[in-house]
């Protein structure tokens, strides 16, 4: 396939910051968790173009690595979540500020 | 000689102290005494040194003040006649001043302030009449005019008292920069300013720089003796305690303008324009002055305007340059008002506290018959009629500005005739109204004797008043005059035009105040019941003193509005408070980073990770 | 352009429109389906890219159960869909610094010449691949199988509904007290 590097890269990063954009704009715990995913995706693209591109299977090892602590930071994440809400908090991620300081 | 000089400055000076330490420890009677045992050691100590002085004058001195590159300041004394008569004639004054003072007062609680005061000027208005160095003199100037300011505003609950203090300060303090620059143009070319220094060497200044430093002092001169156009602060300062008027605005303070100009009368010979503006400012005011006190109801006010035209006639015989003429009008005016002054005393407290004149009358003069005599010696004093000692005295200043030449003498002798009619004019209006009317609204009497005793102080200076005329008789009398003989060898001779002048200015003298009093008989006399006139432009001084309020006072008072409320709080305020919101605004938006919001760290993450990219491409790039 | 390329270009532009939708979405719900449709579209580009296992297991792992937990959390906390759109003033900081990595990105990519040759067709076998993380990466893996199973004790500790009598929590405490007084 004729298809440079560089425009895998390209989609790479294009997810990348939609996924930022996600995580940053956005108030429900579950979006933030969301654009998380989405970065760490587009790390995974990058990683597999890497490793198709250099002739080298580190690459390929590395994205199933970056999965599994996707799916350990996700779990984690949402069992923050329901213990927030079991507590009587919301699902928005503002409402969790008492580490701030007082005003 | 030294220390007797040195007793005369120390006796009011310690009784200040003393009054300040301990008066109030002590009862009002003895606080009185001990302050006019100090007066009358200064008057002894004065006669003493009058007594052995010859026509040379002494140079006294009390060791250097300061000195330094260009400047040095000396306590020199320069006691010649005019200064030894001087100080003579101030402690004597004051003297029956204070002795009026111990029953006038005797209601007061502040006594011991006000006796301290009392002898603090005295020492002040010595220092003027004995100095030579210019700035020891400024010293006593600023002495008096700061006694002068406490003791207008004595009674300062009422601000208005206050308000009155301080525009007399204030005012004088403008003439007093004409004396300020006038001794920096003198340390400037001789390196130290003194009278003597002036009388021998006045005449290596350039006509230019003479006329110029006489002209300041002139300036001078005209604040601290009320002329125009520095004349209004001496109507208004009426408010403080009578004998307080009787001594500084009558004898003392305002004749040290006059006094100065006598003194530096060798620099006013080299300088003729200075001569001829003082005489010329001083028939003027001398004519302002008694035009105005034609409109006065307040007996107070009467004899303040009657001080301002008075004044304007010694400033006339200065200005012409004759020393004895000036000094010895400045002698009779001192007894002749201040016994004016202290009768209005006490016809103020024998009516409650009254100062119209239309509302004391026929009663006042039954009742104390004493006091009438007294008042009367003093109006024909002061309206000249012959032979009293004002006849004399306004006769010589008169004679002074006919004989010299000059246009401007000339206006002056005629303001000054004009004035010398109104002069009768107003003064015979007081005594016509205030001792023969019978008014709609008469005051109601005060009969406590002590106002009676008051009156006791005050004889001496009634023969005084009446007499002294004859210590210096004009020339056609064929009497020795005595003040010009024993001031002979101090000041300038008298040229002989003056003395031709004197027969013909002693008539004319006779005719006007005789028809003064004529005139004044026919519009105030007691049967035409004489009804005040509304208050209206004589009243307020010809407009003077609105016009300083609208012209001076008031755009100096926006001014000072705006920057106060513009400049300091608007923008220095404002910019240390803008400074400071500022720095709250910034710190409560970095705070907004650190609130705890999971967001927040998001966002900063991701802006970290954008800027490290960044910098990364920019280095490859 | 050969068939893998056209592939490749559009599974990738279907991943990034099911990216940008799933960003946009009030509806938790929706916005997760479309994550999944993200994340199959990204299974499909690593095996254009010759590499099938990361597929396959970004199918199962990612998509199947990630997302599928996702759905999960969402029905069982009832999230109500977001009552109203992204303010505009929420938007600007994001932008800008999404703006920022992009363009350093692109700078970064265009700045090198190596990456512009075309890739070459191939495909890495699973035991291949599996050969190399149980090989030169076994410390990775069994660092990934500790994390994975502290997720597992955490999610577990962190999603047990508080025992009635527990003294350690504020309801539990209250709890407490109700029981000794009855």
């Amino acid at each position: 396939m004729n298809v440079p590097l560089s425009h895998v890269l390209a989609v790479a990063a294009l997810l990348f910051a939609i996924g930022g954009i996600c995580a940053t704009a956005r108030r429900s715990i579950i979006m933030i968790l969301v654009g998380v995913e989405f970065m760490l995706t587009a790390a995974c693209i990058a990683f597999v173009g890497g490793a198709l591109a250099w002739g080298n299977l580190d690459g390929q090892a590395a994205a199933i690595i970056v999965m599994g602590v996707a799916a350990a930071e996700a779990a984690v994440g949402l069992a923050l979540l329901v213990h927030g809400r079991r507590g009587g908090g919301t699902a928005e991620a503002d409402d969790y500020n008492r580490l701030g300081g007082r005003p | 000689m030294t220390t007797t000089i040195a007793l005369m400055l120390l006796f009011p000076l310690a009784g200040a102290v003393f009054q300040a330490a301990f008066g109030s420890r002590l009862g009002r009677r003895a606080s009185g005494l001990a302050a006019a045992a100090a007066v009358a050691g200064a008057l002894a100590a004065a006669l003493a040194a009058v007594s052995g002085l010859g026509v040379a004058p002494r140079h006294v001195g009390f060791g250097q003040w300061f000195a330094f590159d260009g400047l040095s300041v000396a306590f020199s004394v320069l006691y010649d006649r005019v200064a030894g008569l001087m100080a003579v004639m101030v402690t004597f004054v004051a003297l029956l001043i204070h002795l009026y003072s111990t029953v006038y007062m005797r209601h007061d609680k502040a006594y011991a302030r006000y006796f301290c005061y009392l002898n603090l000027f005295v020492f002040f208005m010595l220092v003027i009449a004995l100095a030579d160095d210019l700035v020891f003199l400024f010293m006593g100037w600023e002495g008096v005019g700061f006694c002068s300011f406490a003791l207008i505003g004595f009674w300062h609950e009422k601000l208005a008292n206050v308000d009155a203090g301080r525009k007399a300060f204030l005012m004088t303090r403008v003439g007093d920069l004409g004396y300020v620059a006038a001794l920096a143009l003198l340390v400037a070319a001789f390196g130290h300013a003194s009278a003597s220094e002036l009388a021998a060497r006045a005449g290596t200044l350039s006509p230019g720089m003479a006329t110029a430093v006489a002209l300041l002092f002139v300036f001078a001169a005209f604040g601290k003796s009320a002329q125009l156009p520095l004349s209004s602060w001496l109507p208004d300062a009426m408010a403080g305690p009578t004998p307080v008027s009787a001594l500084i605005h009558a004898a003392t303070m305002v004749t040290a303008g006059v006094y100065l100009l006598m003194r530096l009368e060798p620099l006013l010979a080299v300088a003729p324009a200075a001569g001829a503006t003082a005489s010329l400012v001083g028939a003027a005011t001398a004519l302002y002055g008694a035009v105005c006190a034609l409109g006065q109801r307040d007996v107070k006010r009467i004899l303040a305007y009657s001080t301002i035209s008075q004044v304007g006639y010694m400033f006339l015989a200065a200005g012409c340059g004759d020393v004895s003429g000036a000094f010895f009008h400045l002698q009779a005016h001192a007894f002749f008002k201040s016994l004016l002054f202290m009768c209005a005393g006490i016809m103020i407290q024998a009516c409650r506290e009254e100062h119209d004149i239309f509302r004391m009358g026929r009663d006042l003069r039954r009742r104390m018959p004493g006091l009438f005599v007294l008042f009367a010696c003093g109006a024909a004093a002061l309206a000249a009629l012959p032979p009293t000692s004002g006849y004399f005295s306004k006769g010589r200043t008169l004679a002074d500005a006919l004989a010299h030449p000059g246009p401007a003498f000339q206006i002056a002798f005629v303001l000054g005739v004009v004035a010398a009619f109104v002069t009768a004019l107003y003064v015979f209006r007081m005594v016509f109204v205030a001792f023969f009317a019978e008014p709609d609204q008469p005051a109601r009497p005060d009969h406590d004797p002590a106002i009676a005793r008051m009156q006791r102080p005050l004889w001496p200076l009634a023969f005084l008043a009446l007499v002294y005329g004859f210590a210096n008789t004009p020339g056609f009398m064929h009497i020795k005059p005595f003040l010009d003989a024993y001031l002979a060898g101090t000041a300038t001779p008298i040229p002989p035009e003056v003395e031709a002048a004197e027969l013909f200015v002693a008539s004319l003298d006779a005719f006007l105040a005789l028809a003064g009093l004529g005139l004044a008989w026919a519009l105030y006399r007691p049967a035409r019941r004489p009804a005040a006139a509304a208050d209206g432009w004589l009243t307020a001084g010809l407009g003077l003193d609105a016009l300083y309020r609208r012209s001076l006072a008031g755009p100096y008072c926006r001014l000072a509005a705006f920057l106060w409320r513009g400049v300091d709080e608007d923008v220095l305020n404002g910019g240390v408070s803008a400074a400071a919101a500022g720095v709250s605004g910034l710190s409560a938006a970095l705070r907004r980073l650190g609130s705890g919001r999971v967001s927040a760290s998001l966002t900063a993450l991701f802006g970290a990770a954008a800027a490290m990219l960044l910098w990364l491409a920019l280095r490859l790039a | 352009m050969t068939a893998l390329g056209a592939l490749f270009y559009l599974l990738s532009a279907v991943l990034l429109l099911a990216a940008a939708l799933a960003a946009t979405r009030r509806n938790p719900v929706h916005a997760v389906c479309c994550a999944v449709a993200t994340f199959l579209a990204a299974a499909g580009i690593f095996a254009v890219l010759g590499a099938p296992l990361p597929g396959a297991l970004e199918v199962v792992v990612y998509a199947g159960a990630i997302m599928v937990l996702f759905l999960f959390i969402i029905m069982l906390l009832g999230l109500k869909t977001a009552p109203g759109p992204v303010p505009q003033a929420r938007l600007i900081v994001p932008g800008v610094m999404a703006a920022a990595t992009l363009v350093a990105l692109f700078a970064l990519i265009g700045a090198d010449p190596t990456v512009r040759t075309p890739l070459p067709a191939a495909v890495a076998s699973p035991a291949a691949v599996g050969t190399v993380l149980f090989d030169t990466y076994w410390l990775a893996v069994e660092a990934v199988s500790v994390l994975l199973f502290a997720a597992l004790a955490a999610a577990l500790l962190l999603g047990r509904a508080p025992r009635p009598a527990d003294p350690r929590t504020p309801a539990g405490l209250a709890a407490g007290k109700e029981g000794q007084s009855a």
